[in-house]
């Protein structure tokens, strides 16, 4: 993109209306927050919640505090591991079962029979099991994405046009060649599109069982990764930071998600809109 | 023989014949094997006999008079052809027929297979009928072609007649079943429930080996849930267990509810008006990437109770998804039928209310199956954090309070009845989009 298309973008009537609609929904929330003050009572529900102004007092105060960056990094290296683990083990196992049939009426029975367990049911069983807790939410994480995976690999593996086997099979295609130049390319976009709703879920995942695991917390309840965080300014009583906390997970979930996709179209330039 | 009849059974007018008529049908039929090249039968040749495909190809070539739709067809292993030799008073041909590669047929008298259906009339119309059927999807001259099926009126028996089975649901479905058994299917499913259960059961109470021997044995989950006794407090018996069920049932079926109200109409007025999607959208995925998860104790501070918060994030998850899987549903109706809809005079309104709402349809069901997935699962969040009762503070409570087989059966309750509720909105999707179902059978899904 170019500097000229850039900025017509930038100045466009749609980003004007979507800034509009942030500060509207920005002024409201203040409103709603102070209006002990402004209007004189407290309104319902929305009068509980710290205000934007406050959050970014929080926020500023937070920005030198290395506990608050030792909580991403947290966050991130457990979200990074599960998801590579569920991505290294859930794309052959979804491709083994799109290519042999035997193999899939073996195992898919039994991966429907877990995959309705929500992945956080898991937390406790997997703090039973695992030593550490590191591991324990790890793995959680791990479950979170693998499910998707599998099934996005499979489903993308399944919907491949029958002709294309047909034709790469008569132009004396190996199996091995098959699979390697029309299985796989045709995948690779499922694959690029379960592992983007992987990623997402796996941020859910990892805060949730930071929370309820208590985030393996060492040093003194800052290193417990951004969902403890945000439980911490919770019993803590700093209701300004609870929102600090959610928006940081919003924007590393964010910024993983927009990662994931710029490398998915990488590795799939093909489906560029011309 | 058997191969033979193994063979018509797959083959599209025989598939609902009894088996004592596909032995009769069976007994008609000689086996011919062809080379690539040969040429079975021209347009305008005498027409005795259909056939059936048994492995191979054949090309067939329709007559520039029969103003068929696809002029030019290949025939596959288990397709018919050459049906004029069932026609009444058409006798003559209508294609061109060729082999392909070397092909082995399966050659069927008409006149014969036309007496033996006159022999039990009612399964012969339905034979005859499904060739009618079959007729009409390749001809646009119905009346020149498929009036000229036979049709056998009930009164017209002359021989025994054979007992009849009509294609009802209830026979269709005993046919699949039955082919399924037949199939290495359900065995490799038992084989798979095995090896996971199997394992389960030797790792933890038999080989004990390390960091498994804390788990739940099966057989220590098994017992404790058909234990009238529980030794932990929760079994089938106990109506605590039901309890449980029903309240997570309870705020999910609310959240859900809710969740559809508003997400429905949101996602649809986001795909239709182009200002207001600019207006709102980048909000919405500005506050989308945040974890529901993350809203718990904001949850907790906004509503009081444990009841409102609970729900609150469960309506959350499912909203966001519905109303964006919505949004695309709306994105990917063809612009053309909009227009077509304006031209033919339709207002804004009847154009939403006509072609936008049916259109978003099956993203809309899809959408809520994954509501109602994501339900359950900030559901299970929300109430191991906060909450009373409900399967996820079951499950909670029991890691807690040491009671570990209670926490696999909650898992396995919540399994099944989280994938009970998406099971009843796939079905209600179905029900409600039933051409959609019809299309995609015809795809073959």
């Amino acid at each position: 993109m170019n500097l000229n298309r850039f900025k017509k973008t930038l100045f466009s009537r749609s980003t004007l209306r979507g800034i509009v609609g942030i500060v509207a929904f920005l002024v409201l929330w203040e409103a709603g927050s102070q209006s002990k003050q402004w209007l004189g009572f407290a309104l319902p529900w929305i009068g509980q919640v710290p205000a934007p102004t406050a959050v970014l007092k929080a926020w500023i105060g937070l920005v030198g505090d290395s506990g608050y960056w030792q909580s991403w990094y947290m966050s991130l290296i457990r979200v990074l591991t599960g998801f590579l683990v569920a991505m290294l083990i859930g794309i052959p196992f979804g491709l083994l079962m799109a290519v042999s049939k035997t193999f899939r009426s073996l195992a898919f029975p039994s991966f429907e029979l877990l995959r309705p367990i929500p992945p956080l049911a898991w937390v406790p069983a997997s703090i039973i099991f695992w030593p550490t807790q590191e591991l324990s939410i790890t793995f959680v994480t791990f479950l979170g994405a693998f499910f998707t995976v599998v099934i996005n690999v499979l489903g993308g593996a399944k919907s491949i046009d029958i002709r294309y086997f047909q034709s790469a099979q008569a132009m004396g295609a190996s199996q091995w060649d098959i699979f390697r130049r029309v299985v796989f390319p045709a995948t690779l976009p499922s694959i690029v599109v379960g592992a983007a709703v992987g990623m997402g879920i796996t941020w859910e995942v990892v805060v949730a069982a930071e929370m309820i695991s208590g985030g393996g917390s060492q040093a003194g309840g800052s290193g417990g990764g951004l969902g403890f965080f945000i439980w911490n300014s919770y019993v803590g009583g700093s209701y300004a930071q609870i929102v600090v906390g959610m928006i940081s997970i919003g924007v590393a979930g964010y910024l993983c998600s927009a990662t994931l996709r710029a490398l998915g179209g990488f590795v799939t330039p093909w489906l560029k809109k011309r | 023989m058997e191969q033979l009849i193994a063979l018509l059974k797959r083959t599209m007018p025989f598939q609902m014949v009894p088996d004592s008529m596909l032995l009769a049908i069976a007994g008609l039929a000689k086996w011919e094997s062809h080379a690539r090249g040969d040429v079975l039968y021209q347009i305008g040749d005498k027409a005795e006999d259909i056939y059936v495909v048994s492995s191979g190809s054949v090309q067939h070539t329709l007559g520039i008079d029969a103003h068929a739709i696809h002029p030019d067809k290949t025939v596959y292993s288990g397709g018919v052809f050459g049906w004029a030799a069932v026609l009444e008073g058409q006798r003559k041909r209508l294609a061109k027929t060729v082999c392909l590669e070397r092909t082995e047929l399966i050659r069927i008298n008409g006149e014969d297979l036309i007496n033996l259906f006159k022999a039990s009339p009612s399964i012969g119309d339905v034979v005859m009928s499904r060739f009618a059927t079959m007729i009409n999807k390749e001809f646009t001259l119905p009346e020149a072609v498929a009036t000229q099926v036979r049709h056998f009126p009930p009164g017209e028996q002359t021989l025994p007649q054979l007992q009849a089975t009509m294609a009802t649901g209830l026979t269709l479905t005993l046919f699949r079943v039955s082919q399924w058994v037949k199939s290495p299917d359900p065995y490799l499913m038992i084989t798979g429930f095995a090896i996971l259960l199997g394992f389960w059961y030797f790792a933890v109470e038999v080989w004990k080996l390390p960091r498994f021997e804390d788990m739940p044995g099966l057989t220590v989950v098994v017992k404790e849930l058909f234990s009238k006794n529980p030794v932990y407090g929760v079994s089938l018996y106990t109506p605590e267990y039901y309890h449980d069920i029903w309240i997570s049932v309870r705020r999910v079926g609310i959240a859900f509810f809710l969740a559809t109200l508003l997400g429905v109409p949101l996602g649809l007025f986001l795909g239709w008006s182009k200002k207001f999607r600019e207006y709102i959208f980048p909000l919405f995925e500005t506050l989308r990437p945040i974890p529901v998860l993350a809203w718990v104790p904001l949850a907790i501070l906004m509503f009081s109770g444990s009841e409102t918060p609970v729900i609150f994030l469960t309506f959350l998850a499912s909203f966001f998804a519905t109303a964006l899987n919505t949004m695309l549903g709306v994105d990917s109706i063809d612009e053309s039928y909009i227009r077509a809809a304006s031209c033919l005079g339709a207002s804004r309104w009847q154009s939403f209310r006509e072609v936008i709402v049916p259109g978003a349809m099956p993203f809309i069901f899809t959408g809520l199956q994954i509501s109602v997935g994501v339900a359950w699962f900030s559901l299970v969040a929300g109430e191991m954090v906060s909450g009373q009762f409900g399967l996820g503070y079951l499950i909670n409570t029991s890691y807690t309070m040491v009671r570990y087989p209670t926490i696999v059966i909650g898992m396995i309750t919540l399994g099944a009845v989280g994938y009970s509720t998406s099971a009843l909105v796939r079905m209600i999707g179905d029900y409600m989009m039933q051409w959609r179902v019809r299309e995609l059978a015809l795809g073959g899904r």
